[in-house]
């Protein structure tokens, strides 16, 4: 009877790392499953018996390879396990299974890795570097590496022992909503705290000075206006503006020429008001 | 310069060429990959500077599916490089850093595109059971699409970049002043994008909470990710007890 080995699982999980490497529109992260589970299939299979097994992970499959999907791999290896031993398991019945499991991972595991560890930790550490402080991105490196492989690996882990039902039951109590809610709390402040301290813009360039027989008065716009209502009224305004563009399914790239657009009507001004030359 | 312009080239190969996550992850963001050629560079300050103002319209960076809204990786490397050879200001670079970012999507596309002729070629390797070729087409061959896609550009940017810089300079100032400006509207762009995925209603006043900290007291954000978890675990402790009342 073939049994898998604590090292061949811990291949299997690192090189599910390398899903990614010859990403391709076609089949996505396909061609780096089917190197994954190449010590797997090694392991539970006759050499002859080879060609027909790694073909299942040449289909189409995306996922979130890192921090949630290492589940789906630990799955598919208890399943490939079971398939080598009593033949109760199709192929078929793995390629669904992962093609099942493959969404809501990645939903799940794109909120995780990508709007919640990295803008937080991202947040924290661009203050640092800008402020010339080395720990800011030594930090991202180490916090975000740490944060990764020890979501994957216990992923991985819990998907092998526990099996898919185990998982689906999991992912239906609502538990980890609850969890992504709190840390979108502290996502939140530190996205708001950013919006105030990396938005600069403002229109100090657009002002004049009247001078008459009474004296001089001058007027900026910025500082005898926006600055008079509420200190960063303008840049709260831009980033609630983006935000209302991108609700309204406006392209990233044309927000970019908005935002040229803007600058140089404001430069504009400026020059019409011999502020700039 | 010539060694520099081989290191940054690798640094910027290797960011989109993704051999394994348990490294290339974070060489996603320009915050490590500009800091990675800064070293290389000999400038770990400016370059850690410059790389992390190129970060900020990134901060709602999420690549699905293999799309993507700009080329982080690219405008991480590349830019920060950039910045560096033609000395420009942090503001100045957020900016060149986003238009190549937005140009280099097109590199993206073709890595993505080409690579799928290599899975064909693994299709027939399965057929004959040839797990050795399957693993070699996964590594290799992507390695020098993104070489010759994302490499050879930032060679050519570090050994002739310097020339990007000398023509900023001589643009008249109203020139310089809009791209500067540009660069303090980007960051909107990324926090906007962040606000998009976390938004939702009742919890939308923390970002107000966040915003003025910052704004009125000049809290780091440090300071404000601390409060913010004891917020969360205070809530969540609330919660909790009231379920166990009922």
């Amino acid at each position: 009877m073939a049994q898998l080995q604590k090292s061949d699982l811990v291949k299997n999980w690192l090189l599910g790392y390398s899903s990614e490497t010859c990403y391709n529109y076609e089949r996505l992260q396909a061609l780096g499953n089917a190197n994954a589970f190449i010590p797997i299939i090694k392991r539970l299979y006759k050499k002859e018996e080879y060609a027909q097994e790694i073909k299942k992970y040449l289909n189409f499959f995306n996922t979130e390879p890192s921090y949630m999907g290492t589940v789906i791999h630990g799955i598919t290896a208890a399943m490939e396990e079971k398939r080598a031993n009593d033949g109760t398991v199709s192929a078929d019945e793995i390629i669904s299974v992962r093609s099942a499991l493959m969404g809501p991972l990645a939903g799940i595991g794109d909120v995780v890795s990508q709007s919640i560890v990295y803008p937080i930790l991202a947040g924290v550490c661009i203050q640092l570097a800008l402020a010339g402080n080395y720990a800011g991105p030594i930090l991202f490196e180490v916090i975000y590496k740490v944060i990764m492989l020890t979501l994957g690996y216990n992923m991985y882990m819990l998907g092998y022992k526990k099996g898919k039902t185990a998982i689906l039951d999991f992912l239906k109590t609502g538990v980890l909503n609850e969890i992504l809610e709190l840390v979108s709390i502290v996502g939140l402040m530190v996205v708001g705290s950013m919006a105030a301290s990396n938005v600069s813009f403002g229109f100090n360039v657009i002002g004049w000075t009247v001078t008459n027989d009474l004296g001089s008065v001058a007027f900026n716009l910025q500082e005898t206006v926006f600055d008079a209502l509420l200190p960063g009224l303008v840049p709260l305004a831009l980033v609630l503006g983006v935000w209302g563009l991108l609700r309204n399914k406006v392209k990233p790239n044309t927000i970019i020429l908005l935002s040229f657009l803007l600058a140089f009507i404001t430069v504009g001004l400026g020059v019409l008001c011999g502020v700039i030359k | 310069m010539i060694v520099q312009a081989i290191g940054v080239a690798l640094i910027a190969t290797i960011s989109t060429w993704w051999f394994s996550h348990v490294i290339t992850r974070t060489w996603l963001y320009p915050i490590w990959s500009g800091f990675l050629v800064g070293i290389v560079m000999g400038k770990p300050m400016e370059g850690m500077m410059l790389a992390a103002a190129i970060n900020l319209p990134y901060v709602g960076f999420i690549t699905a599916g293999g799309s993507m809204p700009g080329n982080a990786m690219f405008a991480g490397s590349v830019g920060t490089a950039l910045g560096l050879v033609s000395g420009l200001p942090a503001d100045q670079a957020t900016t060149i850093g986003v238009i190549l970012g937005s140009v280099a999507v097109m590199m993206w596309n073709a890595y993505m595109s080409i690579n799928s002729l290599w899975i064909h070629m693994a299709d027939k390797a399965a057929e004959r059971g040839d797990l050795g070729m399957i693993r070699f087409l996964n590594y290799v061959p992507s390695f020098f699409v993104s070489l010759i896609l994302n490499g050879i550009p930032a060679f050519l940017i570090v050994t002739k970049g310097a020339i990007v810089g000398e023509w900023l300079s001589s643009m008249p100032a109203w020139v310089i002043e809009g791209f500067a400006l540009v660069g303090g509207i980007l960051p909107a762009l990324g926090i906007g994008m962040l606000l998009n995925y976390l938004g939702q209603k009742k919890i939308l006043p923390f970002f107000f909470l966040g915003f003025f900290l910052a704004k009125f007291m000049g809290l780091s954000t440090m300071a404000i990710t601390v409060f913010g978890a004891i917020i969360a675990f205070l809530i969540y402790f609330f919660q909790n007890t009231k379920k166990e009342v009922r």
